[in-house]
Parts: structure tokens; sequence; C-alpha cells
């Protein structure tokens, strides 16, 4: 854990604090910034982070074209067993993100990209749910 | 066309990533060349609606509307441009820029804003991400708080973009007011 984040519940999780703090800009794909337990995907030639904590699913699946989709799908209320609760009560009237899907020109990248936000979403799960373990 | 200012390496941001390019501010408007021809984009001074610029990692962009309501975005401006930048338009166009701060705190809930073509979805009152409503193919409603919206495939523009983006959906609870009656057409 980093300092950080040690002062912060699993609901407050949040990637970076100033735009500064984001990894400087290479090719417009998505990307997996391990330190600061973030995705990183291309909207209109800007790099959007999403802390990991808020992915729920990530998969991806290929056409017969060689073309490679990547399918994020994020914490929204109303679906059973979610962790953000806490959140969705806090945020009554917001419009949550639940979706994000991405064509992409390389499959390799896209297999290692689902590999990675799938681990980093486990260790950092697995981390805040001991830590609200200990706390109670 | 001698007056106004030159910026290089000023890229024109899209759907499929960003061009590079250069970009004249002058008196009669703002113009966009990509680098070695080809595309270009000109607002007439007249056509300008408003001005927004946003610091992004390692740089800034520039949001120019239309009364038309589109949005052309440029990005590869240094932060000493942006001084220049303000009062140029300030001085020639009688316009202050405004300020758009960029959400980076990762969170996926907010607020979405409509202007024009542009859909902007904001975060603790920060853009997260913007995008043209102009890209979009069809929208679904799917079950009764859902939207999804389905981007053009096009080959064409996507050339440094690794990476295209194809579907955004966004879930609206029923406790949101804002889009009451409306949901499938956010």
């Amino acid at each position: 854990g980093t300092n950080r984040n040690s002062l912060k519940t699993s609901s407050e999780l949040i990637a970076y604090k100033s735009v500064n703090d984001l990894p400087p800009p290479r090719e417009m794909m998505i990307q997996v910034d391990q330190k600061n337990e973030a995705v990183l995907v291309p909207i209109y030639g800007v790099m959007v982070p999403f802390h990991v904590s808020m992915v729920k699913t990530v998969s991806s699946q290929q056409d017969t074209n060689r073309n490679c989709y990547v399918r994020i799908i994020f914490n929204v209320p109303g679906t059973p067993f979610n962790p953000h609760d806490a959140n969705t009560i806090k945020n009554q009237g917001a419009i949550f993100l639940k979706e994000l899907s991405f064509r992409s020109k390389d499959p390799r990248h896209i297999s290692e990209v689902v590999q990675q936000i799938k681990a980093l979403r486990k260790s950092v799960v697995a981390r805040e749910s001991e830590r609200a373990e200990r706390a109670t | 066309m001698s007056d106004g200012h030159l910026f290089n390496n000023i890229s024109l941001v899209g759907r499929g990533g960003t061009n590079p390019g250069q970009l004249r501010v002058y008196s009669g408007g703002v113009l966009w060349k990509k680098q070695g021809g080809g595309k270009s984009v000109e607002v007439d001074k007249s056509d300008v609606l408003g001005l927004a610029w946003t610091k992004v990692p390692r740089g800034n962009q520039l949001g120019v509307r239309t009364k038309d309501g589109l949005l052309y975005k440029f990005t590869g401006f240094r932060d000493q441009d942006i001084a220049s930048l303000i009062t140029v338009f300030q001085t020639t166009y009688g316009i202050q820029p405004v300020e758009k701060q960029l959400s980076v705190s990762g969170k996926n809930w907010g607020e979405v804003d409509l202007d024009g073509n542009t859909l902007t979805f904001l975060v603790a009152s920060k853009q997260a991400f913007e995008v043209s409503l102009a890209d979009v193919a069809q929208t679904q409603l799917q079950g009764k708080n859902d939207v999804m919206l389905e981007f053009h495939v096009d080959d064409t523009t996507g050339a440094n973009e690794k990476d295209s983006l194809m579907e955004i959906s966004f879930h609206i609870p029923n406790s949101n007011t804002q889009f009451v009656g409306d949901e499938n057409r956010p």
C-alpha cells in the first residue's frame, strides 16, 4: 500500500490527483498503469483514466477479419454483489458509465491488456476486502 | 493572412485519434492545416460560439465551438502557448476562453452534459471525456435504465489509433431526474 491510499476507504479510491500525474501519452491505445491502479483508454484523442476498482469485468473477442474487440464493464448500482453500494447511496442522481467497447488492430496487445486488468483488479479487490475486514 | 499567431505541432482531435498539423489563429478566424497537406479545418471568426481550453497530460487542448453546434478540438499547445492564445482571442475576437478542467480521479459516475453535438461526461463537475454525437451511428435503450451509443465504424480516420472506441453505455438510475421521459435520447 502506498501512502496515498492508506487514509482512504475502498469507496474513495482514486486514480490520479492531478493531470500531471498521468503517464506521458504514448500511442493512442489502452494502457494499464500498475502503480496508480488505473486503466487508461483513448477517447477522442485523450487518455481517460479509470480506477481499476470501478471495473466489473473485462473481456475480449476476435472476429473473422482478425479484428479484436475489448469490452470493459464498470460497476453500476442495482447489480447483485456490487461492492460499491456505499457510492450508490452517496451519489443519488448520478449517471454511471457502464460499458466501453473498443476495436483493436492488435490482438496480442488486447489479450495482454485484458490479463493485466484482470490481475490488477483481483489484487486491488483482495487488498481492499482485507482492509475492510481488518477495520471491522 | 500575414497577421495572427501560428502554432506548430498542433493536432486535430477526432474520433479516430489525432492528426498532426499547424494552427493559425488570425483576425478572420481559425485555420488548421494537416501536415503535408490534405485536410484542413477553417472556422470563421463570426462562426465561433465559444472557446475552451483544457490541460491534458503533457500539454493543452483547445476547443472551438461553432454556431452550427460543432466542436473542433486541437491539441499540442504548450503551457506558454495558452497565455498568448487567450490574449489573441480576447483582443481580436472579444471572446474569453474558459478553462475546462479534466477529471483524472478515475471514477465512473457523474453527470452527462449535452451541448450542441457534444456529449460530455463530467465527474465531480470536471470533464472526464467528450464525444461527438455526429459520430454516433445509433442509440439503443437497453432495459429500463441503460442507454447505449454505438459509434460509426470508420476505417479511414483511425490512422494513428490502435484501439478505437466502438460503444459507450450509460446507466441512468431511477433516482436520476435529469432525463426523465427522454431516456433514449440522452
